[in-house]
């Protein structure tokens, strides 16, 4: 293949196009890639801020230390509960929920409308609320439930192992779902009415319409979810910093992966470490968007 | 391209990946055992020689400080004060959440940071920051003479003290004498021992409300209330050569009476399994909705406080009963300490001396009920007189008291937290909870004192 001369002028149009394009590389570089090579560079050392003398490079020591680790272990567990439910039970909540507001009712735009208001909390304000709900002493769960005769004594909902996981998974749903329903309207609204046409002429009902037209045609749009979902669940941190204290309890029932990364790198101040498991964490993402994409993927290249 | 081409390209990527793999395996280097842990003496920060005194002239030299937000005095005048006696100027006196500020902390230090010049700090942060070399050694002839020794032990780690303290602090126990009264008790008298505090604490709890309560919400919560515990089985928590003594009959017997309180007696708020933090528990007290706590000195001025349903009256302060000793407790005391990073270092040692002198001190003590760090102001009638808890204060200290603050204090809370829950969650048995946690500490140990 032989290289052909550029045009003085198409010269210039890619000086121009480079020229454009250098603050958006720079910002990104400045912002992400220098942190993250930064980072990896880091997971290469032992590096504990409390032991400063002691600090040397290990390679991949680290990695093989987070293999072994039972608390890391015991995270990643906690981790996929908590995105089985939140990534699973999320998208599909936000697939019934788009489903009910394609059919038009009175007042559907102001249910659209409002919808949208668990997105625009922050999350910390959301994780704040959540607390304040499901609070030993003074929440409103208690009071409902008590109010309804459902229980006889408060419910330590904060300070259960068990239920706190519970706690955190609502209030994720709750923050995430709008966001993913709103995808899925946008995305049923694409679909043509002529399909569903055609379908209710071969006798398709409303339920057959659903899993023959609408499901599969929502499909890249699921995967897209699945993927956005899982990262946010792997990534998890702010709603468990507010409702724990910042402590990923009680007894480190809400410690997922990306919040030991924490705990490592800045309560205990061993960066080397912290490190090691954040890429670990960014790994594990990848490895997770790569499933969906072959799984729902692959599935449409046969489909099609 | 072929097909063959494109089968022996990922044939050579996997081959390519496994050498990198064996590499990377082969990379693995183990971190030699030998070299020297603590200290903070050949890190890329440290703290230098200690720090001494000048006389050189400070005016107009700006200094910038990061609090906790315990003490308002300071926003409310003593800047000010501050600022006409040394004609230094406070350039930038920041508030912040305690539970927020380790790693606000923790980021500047490891960014080098000198944009701070004084830190707000207490004994496990003195240890841990110390350590890490991100604290200025104080020289003797910067230090008071004056100052109570727990208090000094607060800014202190390993011999090398890194600040002055700006107000001690001890758990003693407040009661709600009506509570007291309504279940027929002495509401002047507070109990002496653990069992007389187990009666009194099922007698007042009535009606939903609960006789005692606690703030064992989050690891620090949870280590504090075990640590008391302990003392107060007549237990210490590290020997001398800093073998950790979790599992040891004290620690034992201590969480199980935790236990018993909550499960067997009923008489523990199971909402102190969830309250994360001494602001809160303030408020419970307070308010009237439990009769007894075991708390910091300000309870005091937050029970006597205009707008709380308990009164000076109606406020009971005393020793905290003990277990297997008459009386044990916990230290609270917090200081200030000087950022390796800083650039203006001898004006921040003013400002460590003003807050640990009489004006502040005087302040801190009449107007928040936190005991003095100095033995002048703790000797003074008027302390005292405005805060009648010194008395108790002066008896605590006659007994146990301990805090043991250690680089490690932030792994101890963590893993012992879980083994508490655990235990006052029925899912372990004190002694087996205990075990594992000490099991767990011992390498932790290890790794920090070699």
């Amino acid at each position: 293949m032989t290289r052909r001369t550029l045009t003085a002028g198409e010269r210039g149009d890619r000086r121009f196009a480079i020229l454009a394009a250098s603050p958006a590389v720079l910002t990104i570089g400045a912002l992400f890639l220098y942190p993250l090579l930064y980072a990896v560079m880091l997971s290469l050392y032992q590096m504990n801020d409390k032991l400063p003398g002691a600090t040397q490079f290990v390679g991949l020591w680290n990695y093989a230390q987070i293999a072994t680790d039972a608390n890391f272990r015991q995270a990643l567990v906690r981790t996929l509960v908590f995105s089985i439910f939140t990534v699973l039970g999320g998208v599909a909540l936000a697939v019934g929920i788009a489903r009910l507001l394609q059919h038009p009712f009175r007042g559907r735009n102001l249910a659209r409308v409002l919808l949208l208001v668990p997105w625009a909390v922050p999350p910390v304000v959301n994780g704040i609320m959540w607390k304040l709900i499901f609070d030993g002493t003074y929440g409103v769960a208690n009071s409902a439930l008590a109010g309804l005769g459902l229980i006889g004594r408060p419910i330590q909902w904060l300070a259960d192992p068990e239920l706190i996981m519970g706690v955190l998974i609502l209030s994720e749903v709750w923050k995430l779902t709008p966001f993913l329903a709103l995808m899925t309207i946008a995305s049923m609204q694409a679909i043509p009415s002529n399909i569903y046409r055609a379908a209710a002429i071969d006798g398709a009902g409303s339920w057959a319409q659903f899993w023959k037209v609408t499901l599969p045609n929502l499909r890249g749009t699921l995967m897209f979810l699945l993927i956005v979902q899982s990262m946010w669940s792997i990534k998890v941190f702010d709603t468990i910093y507010v409702l724990t204290g910042g402590s990923g309890g009680p007894a480190e029932a809400t410690t997922t992966v990306n919040f030991l990364a924490y705990l490592t790198t800045f309560s205990y101040l061993d960066r080397g470490y912290g490190a090691a498991m954040s890429i670990t964490i960014m790994g594990i993402v990848i490895a997770t968007t790569i499933f969906w994409i072959l799984l729902l993927g692959r599935r449409k290249e046969k489909s099609t | 391209m072929s097909r063959t081409t494109l089968s022996t390209t990922r044939r050579s990527l996997l081959g390519a990946g496994a050498a990198a793999g064996a590499l990377g395996l082969a990379a693995c280097v183990p971190p030699d055992s030998t070299t020297p842990g603590g200290g903070g003496s050949d890190g890329e920060a440290q703290g230098g020689s200690a720090l001494v005194p000048e006389d050189a002239s400070l005016e107009g030299t700006e200094i910038s400080i990061l609090d906790d937000n315990t003490n308002l005095v300071f926003k409310e005048g003593l800047i000010e004060t501050f600022q006409q006696e040394t004609g230094i100027i406070v350039k930038n006196y920041e508030m912040a959440n305690f539970n927020d500020l380790h790693d606000r902390f923790a980021t500047a230090f490891a960014a080098q940071d000198a944009s701070i010049d004084v830190v707000m700090t207490w004994a496990g942060w003195s240890a841990e920051f110390g350590q890490a070399g991100w604290l200025q050694e104080l020289s003797p002839e910067a230090i008071p003479d004056d100052l109570i020794r727990p208090a000094l032990d607060a800014v202190s780690w390993d011999s090398t003290v890194y600040g002055l303290p700006k107000f001690a602090s001890v758990q003693t126990m407040f009661w709600n004498k009506e509570h007291y009264a309504a279940a027929g008790l002495d509401p002047d008298t507070a109990p002496e021992t653990w069992d007389e505090f187990v009666e009194a604490a099922k007698a007042t709890t009535i009606d939903g409300r609960y006789g005692y309560c606690c703030d064992m919400g989050n690891p620090a919560g949870a280590y504090q209330n075990f640590l008391r515990s302990l003392l107060l089985a007549g237990g210490e928590l590290y020997t001398a050569d800093w073998t950790p003594q979790l599992d040891s009959e004290a620690g034992i017997e201590g969480l199980t009476k935790m236990v018993e309180l909550l499960h067997l007696h009923k008489a523990m708020d199971p909402a102190s399994l969830q309250i994360t933090n001494a602001s809160d528990l303030i408020e419970v007290f307070s308010q009237g909705r439990t009769s007894s706590v075991f708390n910091w000195p300000f309870q005091w001025a937050s029970a006597t406080a205009e707008g709380a349903v308990t009164s000076a009256e109606t406020t009971g302060n005393g020793l905290i009963p003990g277990i297997a000793v008459r009386s044990a407790s916990i230290d609270g005391s917090e200081g200030y300490a000087i950022s390796t990073f800083s650039t203006n270092k001898q004006a921040a040692l003013k400002w460590l001396q003003f807050a640990s002198g009489a004006t502040a001190q005087k302040q801190i003590v009449e107007k928040e009920g936190w005991f003095p760090v100095s033995q002048a102001t703790l000797e003074d009638p008027a302390t005292l007189e405005a805060l009648p808890v010194v008395a108790t204060y002066e008896q605590a200290t006659e007994h146990p008291v301990q805090r043991y603050g250690t680089p490690w204090s932030n792994e101890l809370d963590q893993l012992l937290s879980v083994q508490v829950f655990r235990a006052m969650n029925q899912e372990a048995e004190p002694a087996e909870a205990l075990k594992t946690a000490q099991q767990e500490l011992l390498p932790i140990v290890e790794k920090y004192m070699g």
